[in-house]
């Protein structure tokens, strides 16, 4: 019945290839990479003017080639239209390049099917160029219409499909029309004069040449309002890019995708499409991608778990480890759709109205390997509940900063933040968050799903408890002062007041909040965003309420920023410090915040507060070699590149990271009190590097040297490939997971598989790692040149030491997993994996 | 004890390196023939006497010895110059050699730092590992003499180079292997090396054999195991990532120029032009021809496009963007010749990178055995202490600068043939050539 269904459904799109111009080679117009995306579900409607910050610092991953943006679970009194309206009619937004064809184009390609009850021009700015855009943007009509009920009878007739659903078949008749129209007036057209920007239900898109951030501005969407917003900057390789129809969202019916990668089988995905009659119409892979999607979902009527497998299959390991009855189906699905799944380095961003229950979805889904970045976030605070996804988690903060500024119920930091391991048997690689009940503002509601469907456990809203003394013991000197002030505060606003209120040195104010975000994870404000965003504030304006660096005033930190940066100069006396204000500093170039560090440095500045940082790049980069001599401490959101090359400084930073940390890295010390991005410490020669939480996929790649590291959390995938760092035991390098992870209670607890990825220490050839598996989980099916060793007394003791500098630096005492009683007890639970001797290898 | 054995060794080191050099004057004067099974179709016993002849005099032959083209049936060699006759023909006087012009620009941007090199051609990366420390001093001393570059590939910066450093292109490579800040800190010019056109889409597999304890030492990796470059930047895989990456060496280093190393795979216009975009001021197409005696051979004709192919598609495409003039185009990958890089930047390229050449310079004899340890009986591509021995830098330096003496001389007469005074002007003048099918 299904497969009769999907047959028929198929062939009566028999005329649209006919009629489609004879793409003889399908060669991308354009290649195109990384792109910024981010897309954000919230259960109140968000407007377009929070996204603003979030995609001004994204730009770099774009080129002002092409926006857009896409918004579901719209506002029907700023349509102009009833909520019943909303709920019923498909809105059709078609992009006039040439608004001469307008009567035409309608009278051809839309009043002979569909009904318009309501057409209107999009309203735009005056003019485009005081936006800095160099072509003109499209002007935008926008229809509410339904599919004519004489049309779809013949429709019915003709293709015989009397049996389906009305509103599967007036689903694929906008299809049908939309892709005609495409055809006609956009893919076949030297000239290309008018597309259509979307078509569905609840669902609108825009798009131009220029970035995301204009597209808000020119279209006046600063007030629109929406339950989920994607947006997405474009970075096609070609410099001269006239006209927007290649800029993402890509669209099909009811549905909006964008795209961060670059597949490399592009040819037989058209291939396979065109076997479903489907022939690409803009030429760039991110158009295929959604007609892969709308096919799958719509046509095929799969679940989206189904249509995950089939993007991104689960292979080798993670397939074996799937239950029996999901394998028979996987395979299945593999066997049917391998030659259309994307292959290469992908993420997509897919916004969906689901007309069969009005729900709205955000999905967001990362290629097998992980090629590219991507971060989950989830806030749920007494008011709302916002999902998050983006290409960067700065993208992410800076959306967060941006909304809690305008509107206070919000705040600036999610309560948890992820990445998903792609094509694994853990989480698929996916996840969806769903509005529910959108048509009912009160009852709706946001579930985030994997793509097995298990709930991601959010906690409820936190209350603002009294800070729990206990996270702050035993550690140093000033501890016992700090938890006398602890005593006095009844919540997390008396206390930081209270601090500040004291009198004691400014280099003790700074440490006591340092310490506050440093021990978070073990107090019962681990995963509640709102604690770290309100340390963080203060800690913020602390810093920027101390004399600038060219006031007269005598003082033991002297601050610095971006309007005064030609001030910079030698301390004034030799152990002043430094505090930069990297906020409006530029995110790379020869004004970046990397290169005013680097500046500070040579001007003999040893110790270097850095506050503030909204995605900047390459922080510490550029020191050059022997700089033991200086200590950098880094707040905020640093961007990709964080201490890559470091050459003997110590850089503690006191927040998550992102990609490419730590990238050659030779000497030096590098503390991470959050998580890391792809490619950590790649090519690395040395160094101590200790992350108190997970590190994502590749980390260690290609490191040769001493590197010695002790990651607190997990890896995802490929960890310590291609390792070359000799024998730890006769001072080379090697890695401790440690696998543990803090409740909400700030508890430490197991992680239940150390490690879930298919490849460990994969073509290794030196080095080792120490993995804690109390309960035997590393398999060495998991191994491709390694071997598990027994650990030698020389292994524990190492092991010993750098657990006991662990535990200085994050407070994490494993002897608090209840099952140990002795440190020895621990150190037992490790199991070292070195290198065999392969004759492959020689 | 020790002392006993560097005499014995510099006795032996010595005897060997003396008979090569005998040997390579001999050859070719072509007074014992020419010998049997020396080289292939690409590299014919020709073009490597010729070369060895070029190496020792200065000047091209004229014995007989065809220096002009191989015997492939493809490539180059079935690309001539019209005037080739003239060419030929033209004598070069004192006044010529001033008015002629063979320096190019490496950054044609109105931006950075200026940097000209004085002939058409700079040395490839082959890296320490790969090649003898003795060989990589030869060429930087030769390229110092000749005002242009060379570049260290991807095996670290061997402190030796470190007086020639105006002169040293640093590799930026897969493995990261040997990358530090202070050496991308010295150096002119950065290449990222994202493919090799002899092995594109495959990494570097440096056997356990030629993993010495300096080669270790200078990867800071272990003696005798196999190292691995892999195939791709795993912190690239996006052109916007690449842009990435361009600004965290910018970062290191603002004055140093960037050069994007690639293969020509069918989209290699699309590549070079985001590379561009992304910053860089040197792109750099390396064919299929090329590449040392260590790739696989599957890998080294079947994958990239030939590079004559490649030239031209990327030299219009830039033009067709309009950047044509603010980037410099490099092409590589079986420039065996002054004839074949004459005849690659008539075609489209500002100038070549040359490394084959070099080695047939002081010796090659392209035996093909470069991935063993001992493998190299003329003391190129090996690391063992004692074969790296037989080339010593000032005499393989003579020679390097001998051949490109000849080169010179035969880029004069094809320009001054062609009535042009500048190597610039035959950029992209592709009328001046013609296809013929090679038969034999």
């Amino acid at each position: 019945m299904q497969e009769e269904k999907i047959r028929k459904l198929i062939f009566s799109r028999k005329h649209l290839i006919k009629t489609s111009n004879n793409l003889s080679s399908h060669r991308l117009e354009a290649a195109e990479g990384g792109c910024g995306v981010i897309g954000v579900a919230s259960t109140q409607k968000l407007k377009g003017k929070y996204f603003f910050d979030a995609l001004i610092q994204m730009k770099n991953r774009g080129n002002g080639k092409g926006g857009g943006v896409a918004v579901l679970g719209l506002n029907p009194r700023q349509l102009g239209v009833s909520q019943e309206e909303l709920k019923e009619k498909y809105i059709l937004q078609i992009a006039f390049l040439d608004d001469t064809i307008v009567e035409t184009l309608e009278n051809e390609n839309i009043k002979p099917f569909l009904e318009i009850s309501k057409e209107y021009w999009v309203d735009t700015l005056d003019n485009y160029e005081s936006l800095g855009l160099e072509t003109s943007p499209p002007k935008i009509k926008r229809y509410f219409c339904s599919v004519k009920n004489n049309w779809r009878k013949k429709f019915i007739e003709n293709n015989k499909l009397h049996d389906i659903d009305i509103k599967e078949i007036d689903d694929e008749i906008i299809f049908q029309v939309t892709y005609k129209l495409n055809n006609q007036f956009y893919a076949s057209l030297g000239e290309k004069k008018a597309f259509v920007l979307s078509a569905g239900k609840n669902i609108v898109v825009f798009k131009l040449v220029g970035y995301a951030h204009d597209v808000i501005r020119y279209y006046k969407l600063e007030d629109f309002e929406g339950n989920i917003w994607i947006g997405h900057h474009r970075y096609p390789t070609k410099g001269r890019v006239w006209h927007p129809g290649g800029a993402h969202p890509f669209v099909s019916v009811n549905s909006a995708l964008v795209h961060n990668g670059d597949f490399s089988n592009y040819y037989s995905i058209t291939q396979y499409l065109k076997q479903k009659q489907i022939e690409p119409l803009f030429l760039t892979d991110t158009e295929v991608a959604i007609y892969l999607f709308d096919l799958w979902k719509r046509v095929y009527g799969y679940t989206l778990e189904s249509v995950i497998e089939a993007m991104a299959p689960t292979t080798e390991r993670d397939f074996k480890l799937l239950p029996g009855d999901k394998q028979l189906k996987y395979q299945a699905i593999q066997t049917k759709h391998f030659h259309g799944s994307p292959d290469g380095p992908w993420f997509f961003i897919i916004g969906y109205s689901n007309t069969k229950n009005t729900n709205i979805e955000l999905i967001g889904i990362t290629d097998t390997s992980m090629l590219r970045p991507q971060v989950f976030a989830i806030q749920q605070n007494d008011y709302a509940t916002i999902g998050l996804v983006a290409s960067e988690r700065q993208a992410i903060d800076a959306f967060l900063a941006s909304l809690s500024n305008e509107d206070k119920r919000f705040y600036a930091k999610a309560d948890k933040y992820w990445v998903a391991r792609g094509g694994s048997h853990t989480d698929g690689g996916a996840f969806v968050f769903s509005l529910e009940n959108t048509f009912n503002e009160k009852n709706i509601q946001l579930i985030c799903k994997n793509k097995f469907g298990e709930k991601i456990k959010v906690r409820k809203p936190a209350k603002d408890e009294l800070v729990p003394a206990k996270a702050f013991e035993n550690v140093n000197d000033f501890s016992e002062r700090l938890n006398k002030i602890i005593s006095k505060a009844n919540n997390l606003d008396q206390l930081l007041t209270l601090i500040r209120g004291k009198h004691i040195n400014i280099e003790e104010i700074i440490t006591y909040y340092t310490f506050l975000l440093d021990r978070l994870h073990l107090s019962k404000y681990n995963n509640v965003g709102w604690a770290r965003a309100k340390i963080e504030q203060e800690l913020f304006s602390f810093f920027r309420s101390l004399p600038l660096i060219n006031s007269e005033e005598k003082s033991r930190i002297y601050l610095l920023n971006w309007d005064i940066k030609n001030k910079l100069e030698p301390p004034k006396q030799m152990d002043a410090s430094l505090a930069i204000d990297i906020r409006d500093f530029p995110a790379e170039g020869n004004s970046s915040a990397a290169r005013i560090i680097i500046e500070a440095y040579k001007k003999g500045w040893k110790r270097i507060y850095t506050f503030d940082w909204r995605g900047q790049r390459f922080c510490c980069s550029g020191l050059g070699p022997n700089t033991e001599d200086l200590r950098v401490d880094v707040y905020g959101n640093p961007g990709d590149y964080l201490g890559s090359g470091l050459d003997g400084a110590e850089v503690y930073v006191h927040c998550s990271t992102q990609d490419q940390v730590g990238q050659i890295m030779r000497r030096g010390k590098l503390v991470i009190y959050g998580d890391v991005g792809q490619a950590f410490l790649y090519g690395a020669k040395g160094g101590e590097i200790y992350v108190l939480g997970n590190t994502a996929g590749r980390p260690l790649i290609n490191a040769v040297g001493k590197p010695k590291v002790v990651i607190n959390g997990t890896s995802l995938d490929y960890l310590a490939e291609s390792f070359m760092a000799g024998d730890p035991l006769k001072g080379g390098g090697f890695v401790i997971v440690n696998a543990v992870f803090f409740d909400e209670n700030g508890e430490v607890r197991q992680i239940p598989t150390p490690y879930h990825g298919s490849n460990l220490f994969s073509l290794a050839s030196g080095g080792a790692i120490y993995i804690r598996d109390p309960k035997n989980m590393i398999e060495k099916d998991q191994l491709n040149g390694g071997d598990i060793f027994d650990l030698r007394e020389e292994d524990k003791k190492l092991i010993n030491c750098f657990l006991k500098k662990n535990q200085q630096l994050f407070g994490i005492n494993l002897l608090e997993l209840n099952e140990y009683e002795t440190f020895s007890d621990i150190v037992n639970t490790y199991k070292k994996i070195a290198p065999i001797k392969l004759d492959v290898l020689k | 004890m020790n002392g006993v054995n560097d005499k014995i060794l510099a006795k032996k080191v010595a005897k060997h390196s003396n008979n090569i050099r005998n040997g390579l004057d001999v050859l070719p004067s072509l007074k014992y023939g020419v010998p049997s099974g020396m080289g292939n179709v690409r590299w014919t016993s020709d073009l490597i006497l010729s070369t060895y002849y070029q190496a020792k005099n200065g000047n091209p032959p004229n014995n007989g010895l065809n220096y002009l083209t191989g015997a492939s049936k493809g490539g180059f060699d079935c690309i001539h110059f019209k005037r080739e006759k003239e060419i030929l023909e033209t004598e070069i006087s004192r006044t010529d050699e001033k008015n002629i012009d063979l320096s190019i620009s490496l950054n044609k941007k109105k931006v950075g730092r200026k940097l000209d090199i004085k002939i058409p051609a700079y040395g490839g990366g082959m890296s320490f590992g790969s090649v003898s420390l003795n060989f990589m001093i030869s060429r930087a001393m030769a390229a110092k003499e000749l005002g242009t570059l060379t570049c260290t590939g991807e095996g670290g910066y061997p402190e030796p180079l470190m007086k020639f450093k105006d002169h040293i292109i640093v590799q930026l490579a897969t493995g990261m292997f040997g990358v530090r800040e202070e050496t991308l800190q010295i150096a002119p010019v950065i290449e990222f090396k994202y493919a090799q056109g002899a092995k594109p889409g495959l990494g570097g597999h440096l056997l356990a054999d030629k993993v010495t304890a300096a080669v270790a030492k200078m990867r800071e990796s272990t003696e005798f195991t196999s190292l691995y470059s892999p195939f791709p930047f795993h912190s690239v895989y996006s052109v916007e990532d690449h842009k990435k990456h361009v600004d965290w060496v910018k970062t290191i280093n603002p004055y140093a120029l960037v050069s994007v190393k690639v293969s020509t795979p069918r989209d290699v216009d699309m590549v070079a032009i985001g590379s561009y975009y992304a910053g860089a001021e040197i792109i750099h197409i390396d064919g299929a021809y090329g590449g040392t005696g260590a790739a696989p051979e599957i890998a080294k004709k079947n994958i990239a496009m030939p590079i004559e192919y490649a030239i031209p598609i990327v030299h219009k495409y830039l033009i067709k963007e309009g950047v044509r003039d603010d980037v410099t185009l490099i092409a590589s990958g079986g420039i065996r010749t002054a004839f074949d890089a004459a005849k690659a930047i008539a075609l489209g390229a500002d100038g070549v990178v040359i490394g084959t050449s070099e080695a047939v310079a002081v010796g090659c004899t392209h035996c093909g055995n470069c991935e063993r340890g001992r493998g190299c009986q003329i003391g190129i591509t090996t690391t063992d202490p004692e074969l790296s021995l037989f080339i010593d830098p000032i005499w393989g330096s003579k020679r390097i600068i001998n051949m490109y003496k000849s080169w010179i001389i035969q880029w004069r007469k094809i320009l001054a043939a062609l009535g042009l005074s500048s190597i610039r002007e035959l950029v992209g003048k592709n009328e001046v050539l013609y296809y013929k099918k090679q038969v034999f």
